[in-house]
C-alpha cells in the first residue's frame, strides 16, 4: 500500500465532489462550467496517478489525460458559445431564468 | 515519506483548496483565479508525479483557459467583484450532500480496492514523450484524430452560436 | 283423350281459364260444365253397352292411381255432371248482380271437377285427394261471402267438422291398405274379419262427418250462409253426397255389426234432422235439415243391407233436393230474405216458381208417380225385409212421416201471406235451371228399372209382412203432408219446439260436449306451454347472465387492468414530465443521484456475486 497513490486518489475525490457541488450549488453558468472543470481535473488527477503508479510503461494513460484536456476545451468553447447567445438574447446568464426546456 | 509523497500532498492539497475557494468567495474574479491556482497546483502535481509532458501542458493550458474565463466573468456578470456580496447559489443542502457523498465514495474505492504492488521507476521525460508521440501517432491514432476534429467541430458551432444573428430585411 | 279424364278435365281447365282471363266467367263455366255432362254420359252410354274405362296414373310405388267407369261410378259421374251443370245455370241468373263472378263460378268449376275425380276414383289414394278437395273447395263456397258477419264462422265450422271426421277415412284407408296390400278400392272389397269391422266403423265416421248425420250435423245448417246455388250442389250430389257415396262403394265389404249401426245412425239422423226441420224458421236451413234427415234414410238403405236402395234415393233426391234448393233461392232474391216469417206468401207471388217447388216438394215427400216415391218405397221395403226391421223400419217411416209434415209445412206458409215480391233479375236462367232439375225428379223414377238393369241387382221382392210395403210408405207420406199442412209446428211439436229450434242441443249441444272441452284442453295446452316458455326463457337469461358476467369480467377485470395499467402509465408520463423542469441545475441534480443510484445497484451486484 503506498501512500502517494492513495494521496493522489483522495485529491481526485476530493475536486470532484467539490466539482459536483459547484456544479449544482451555482446559479451561473460560467461558474456552473467552473465546477465541471473541477470534476474533469479530478478524473484527470486519478488518471494521472493510476499511470504513475499502476502502469508507467504504458502511454495510453497520458494519452487518456489528453483526452480529458481536448474535453476540458470543447467544454469551454462551446459553454462560452452558448453563454455569449444567450447573454445576447436575455441579458443575463443566470441559469434560474433558463427554463425554455421545460417539458 | 518521501519527498515526492509529500510534494504530491502538498499541491494535492494546495489544489483541492483552491478548488474550495473557487465557490466561497462572492468575487467572480477571484474565482477564475482561483481556479487558475488549482489547476497550476494539479499542473505541479503532474510534475511531482514524474509526468513532465502532461504538467507542463496542463500549467501552460489552464493559464491561458483561465484567463479567457475571468475575461468572460468580467463581462457577463452584474457583479464581477462580488462587492454586494449577492448569494449566487441555490438548493445549497443538496449540492453539499451530494459533493460529500460523492467524495466519501471515491475515497471508500481508493481505500478498499487492493490496488496491488505499485510501479517504483517511470520512464525519463524524454523517454515519456517518445512515448506518447509513438503512442498518438501509432496505435491511438483514430482517437487523437477524431478528438482534433471534435475540437475544430466545437470551436465552429461554438462560433456560429455566438456571432450576432443577422436580421434578413426583406426588400420591397 | 280418354272420357274419364275429359269428365274431370274439362271443368278444371275452364277454371283454369277462368282464372286466366278473368272474363265471360258464366260462359266458359256452362261451357266446361257440359263438356264435362256429355263425357259423363258417354260414360254411361259406355257402360250401358257394358264397356268399362279405365285409367291408371302413375302414383305411389306400386299402387298407380286408378280412374275407373263402372256402371256405379259412371251413374255417379252422370248424375254430379247433370245435377251441377243445371245448377250452373241456374246460378248464371242467380249470381247477375255479384261483383265477383270469376271467383265464384272457377271455385263452383273446382268443385266439381273434385267431386268428378272422388266419384270415378279407382284406388283410395285418389279418393282421399279428391275428399280433401272437395272439402276445400266447399269451405272457398260457404265462405264465398266472407265479409258478411258470421259467413266465416259457419265455413270454418263447415271445415272443421268435416275433417275432424275426415280422420276416420284416414284410419279406415291405412287399415284398408294395410290388411289388403293394394290401394285399389275394388281389391280391398274383399277384405273380412276385424279389418273390415274397423274400416267399416271408421268409414263410418268419415261419411257422418261429410254426410251430416247426428250429431255431426249442426255444420251443414250453418253452412246456409253461402250462395244459394252453391247450397244446391253441395246438398244434393256433391259434398255432402259423397258420405253416402263412399258407405254405397264400400257396401259389399261391411260386415253385419257395422251395418247395423250404420243403419241406427240413419235413423235417429232422420228423425232427428226432420224434427229439426219441421222446427226450424228459415226456409233455406229447414232444406239443409231435410238433407240431414233425407241421408240418414240413405243409411238406413245401406244398414238394410240394400245399397242400391240408397243409391236410388240419392239419385232422386240430388235432383229434388237441388230444384228445392233453387226455389228457395229464386224466393230469397225476391224477399231478400230465408226467414220464413218474411216469405210468406212468396209463392203465390211466383205461382210458376211455386209448381215446381211443390212439384219437388211432394217429390221428396214420396208421393206416386214422381221418382223419390220409387226410391223410398225401395228404402222401406228394404228396412222392412232386413234382420233388424223391428229397429230399422219404424224410424224409416218416421222419417218419411216427417218428410211430408216439413215439406208440407213449408208450402203452406209459401202459400199463404201477402203479395209483396218485388222483381228480380236473371229469372230465366234461374227458373230454366230449376225447370230441368224438377223436370228430372219428377221422371227419374221412370228410369230405376233401366239403373237396376245396368248395375245388374234387384230390390229384394219378397216382403216378410201381410201387406205390401207401399201402403206403409204412402200411408205415411200422406199422412205427413196431411199434418204439416193443417197443423202449425207449434201444434205438431207442442214443448219439444224450442229444443228442437235450438237443434237438439243435448247436454248444451256441440260446444258444451266438444268446444268446452277442447277449450279446456287447449287453455291446460297454453298453461304447459307457458311453464315451457318460462323454462326456456330461463335458459335464455342464464346463458344472458353467463354473458353479462363474462362481460362484467372482460369489463373490470382484464379491461380494468389494461385501463389501469394505461392510466398509470399516463400518470408516471405526466409526473416524469413535471421532473422536466428545464432547470439546468435541477436536471443536473437528477443526473447525479441517477448516476449514484446506477453505481450503488452496480455495486450491490458485485458484492453480492
Amino acid at each position: 500500500m503506498s501512500i502517494e497513490l492513495l494521496l493522489a486518489l483522495i485529491t481526485g475525490a476530493a475536486l470532484f465532489g467539490v466539482g459536483i457541488y459547484g456544479a449544482l450549488s451555482q446559479t451561473n453558468l460560467v461558474m456552473i462550467m467552473m465546477g465541471i472543470e473541477l470534476i474533469l481535473a479530478g478524473a484527470m488527477v486519478n488518471l494521472v496517478a493510476f499511470w504513475r503508479y499502476l502502469h508507467p510503461d504504458n502511454p495510453a494513460g497520458q494519452m487518456f489525460v489528453l483526452i480529458i484536456m481536448t474535453v476540458m476545451a470543447i467544454e469551454m468553447a462551446v459553454g462560452f458559445g452558448v453563454a455569449i447567445a444567450r447573454f445576447r438574447a436575455k441579458g443575463s446568464v443566470e441559469m434560474e431564468e433558463a427554463a425554455e426546456l421545460k417539458g | 515519506m518521501t519527498a515526492q509523497m509529500f510534494f504530491i500532498g502538498f499541491f494535492g492539497l494546495a489544489g483541492v483548496w483552491f478548488g474550495i475557494v473557487v465557490f466561497r468567495t462572492f468575487s467572480m474574479v477571484r474565482s477564475a483565479l482561483a481556479l487558475l491556482f488549482s489547476q497550476t497546483a494539479l499542473g505541479a502535481m503532474f510534475l511531482s508525479m514524474q509526468a513532465e509532458f502532461l504538467g507542463v501542458l496542463q500549467i501552460m493550458m489552464m493559464a491561458t483557459e483561465m484567463s479567457i474565463m475571468a475575461i468572460f466573468m468580467v463581462m457577463f456578470m452584474m457583479d464581477p467583484g462580488g462587492l454586494g456580496e449577492m448569494d449566487m447559489t441555490h438548493q445549497k443542502r443538496l449540492s453539499l450532500g451530494a459533493g460529500i457523498v460523492s467524495f466519501m465514495a471515491a475515497v471508500a474505492v481508493a481505500v478498499f480496492v487492493d490496488w496491488g504492488p505499485l510501479a517504483s521507476v517511470s520512464p525519463d521525460a524524454a523517454q515519456q514523450t517518445i512515448d506518447l508521440g509513438l503512442e498518438l501517432l501509432g496505435r491511438s491514432m483514430l482517437i487523437f484524430e477524431t478528438a482534433g476534429i471534435t475540437i475544430l467541430t466545437a470551436m465552429i458551432a461554438a462560433t456560429a452560436v455566438a456571432i450576432q444573428p443577422v436580421k434578413r430585411t426583406r426588400e420591397q | 283423350m280418354n272420357l274419364i279424364a275429359a269428365a274431370i278435365l274439362a271443368p278444371l281447365s275452364m277454371m283454369v281459364l277462368i282464372l286466366l282471363l278473368r272474363r265471360f266467367p258464366a260462359v266458359l263455366a256452362l261451357l266446361g260444365a257440359t263438356v264435362g255432362m256429355f263425357a259423363s254420359l258417354y260414360l254411361l252410354a259406355d257402360a250401358f253397352n257394358g264397356q268399362g274405362n279405365q285409367l291408371i296414373l302413375p302414383g305411389l310405388p306400386d299402387m298407380p292411381l286408378r280412374l275407373i267407369s263402372t256402371p256405379l261410378t259412371a251413374l255417379l259421374s252422370t248424375l254430379v255432371a247433370v245435377v251441377s251443370n243445371l245448377v250452373l245455370v241456374y246460378a248464371v241468373g242467380y249470381m247477375k248482380k255479384d261483383s265477383e263472378k270469376v271467383r265464384f263460378f272457377a271455385t263452383m268449376l273446382l268443385f266439381v271437377s273434385a267431386m268428378q275425380t272422388l266419384v270415378l276414383a279407382g284406388d283410395w289414394i285418389l279418393l282421399l285427394a279428391a275428399w280433401e278437395l272437395i272439402g276445400l273447395s266447399s269451405y272457398l263456397l260457404i265462405g264465398f261471402w266472407y265479409r258478411r258477419p258470421g259467413v266465416t264462422s259457419a265455413a270454418t265450422r263447415a271445415f272443421l267438422v268435416t275433417r275432424s271426421a275426415d280422420l276416420g277415412l284416414y284410419i279406415a284407408v291405412f287399415i284398408l291398405i294395410a290388411s289388403a296390400g293394394s290401394s285399389d278400392i275394388a281389391t280391398t272389397l274383399n277384405t273380412g274379419g276385424n279389418a273390415a269391422i274397423a274400416a267399416g266403423f271408421f268409414l263410418l265416421v268419415a261419411a257422418m262427418g261429410k254426410s251430416a248425420q247426428t250429431p255431426l250435423h249442426d255444420w251443414l245448417q250453418r253452412a246456409m250462409a253461402g250462395p244459394t246455388p252453391v247450397s244446391a250442389l253441395l246438398h244434393s250430389a256433391t259434398l255432402v253426397a259423397a258420405g253416402a257415396i263412399l258407405l254405397i262403394r264400400v257396401a259389399p265389404m261391411l260386415p253385419p255389426e257395422v251395418l247395423l249401426v250404420i243403419g241406427l245412425v240413419g235413423g235417429v239422423t232422420t228423425v232427428v234432422a226432420g224434427l229439426i226441420a219441421l222446427g226450424e224458421r228459415d226456409l233455406k236451413r229447414l232444406t239443409a235439415a231435410s238433407t240431414s234427415s233425407q241421408y240418414g234414410l240413405m243409411l238406413v238403405a245401406v244398414g238394410a243391407g240394400v245399397p242400391l236402395a240408397a243409391l236410388l234415393h240419392l239419385i232422386a233426391h240430388a235432383t229434388i233436393k237441388s230444384g228445392l234448393f233453387l226455389g228457395a233461392g229464386i224466393f230469397q232474391h225476391s224477399r231478400n230474405s230465408t226467414v220464413l216469417v218474411n216469405l210468406q206468401g212468396a209463392g203465390r207471388d211466383r205461382p210458376r216458381v211455386f209448381f215446381g217447388y211443390a212439384l219437388a216438394a211432394l217429390a221428396l215427400a214420396g208421393i206416386p208417380p214422381m221418382s223419390g216415391y220409387f226410391s223410398k218405397e225401395a228404402i222401406i221395403a228394404a228396412s222392412l225385409a232386413s234382420p233388424n226391421a223391428l229397429l230399422l223400419a219404424p224410424l224409416a217411416l218416421a222419417g218419411t212421416l216427417l218428410t211430408g209434415a216439413y215439406m208440407a209445412r213449408a208450402l203452406r206458409i209459401l202459400w199463404h201471406g201477402d203479395r209483396k215480391s218485388h222483381k228480380i233479375v236473371g229469372l230465366y236462367w234461374m227458373g230454366a235451371g230449376l225447370a230441368g232439375l224438377v223436370t228430372l225428379a219428377v221422371i227419374l223414377g221412370v228410369t230405376f228399372p233401366d239403373i237396376e238393369t245396368l248395375l245388374n241387382t234387384r230390390l229384394p221382392e219378397n216382403t216378410p209382412t201381410r201387406f205390401p210395403p207401399e201402403i206403409f210408405g204412402l200411408g205415411a207420406a200422406v199422412g205427413g203432408l196431411i199434418l204439416g199442412w193443417f197443423f202449425t209446428a207449434r201444434r205438431l211439436l207442442g214443448p219439444l219446439l224450442p229444443w228442437v229450434q235450438q237443434g237438439f242441443t243435448i247436454a248444451g249441444g256441440f260446444d258444451n260436449l266438444m268446444v268446452r272441452p277442447a277449450f279446456a284442453i287447449a287453455r291446460s295446452c297454453e298453461r304447459l306451454e307457458r311453464i315451457l316458455y318460462a323454462g326456456v326463457f330461463a335458459v335464455g337469461r342464464f346463458g344472458l347472465d353467463i354473458g353479462r358476467a363474462v362481460r362484467h369480467n372482460d369489463e373490470q377485470g382484464i379491461d380494468g387492468l389494461i385501463f389501469s395499467l394505461v392510466r398509470n402509465t399516463v400518470e408516471l408520463g405526466s409526473r416524469a414530465r413535471s421532473l422536466q423542469s428545464g432547470l439546468i441545475h435541477r436536471e443536473m441534480a437528477i443526473t447525479v443521484v441517477g448516476t449514484a443510484l446506477i453505481l450503488a445497484a452496480l455495486l450491490l451486484a458485485l458484492l453480492v456475486y
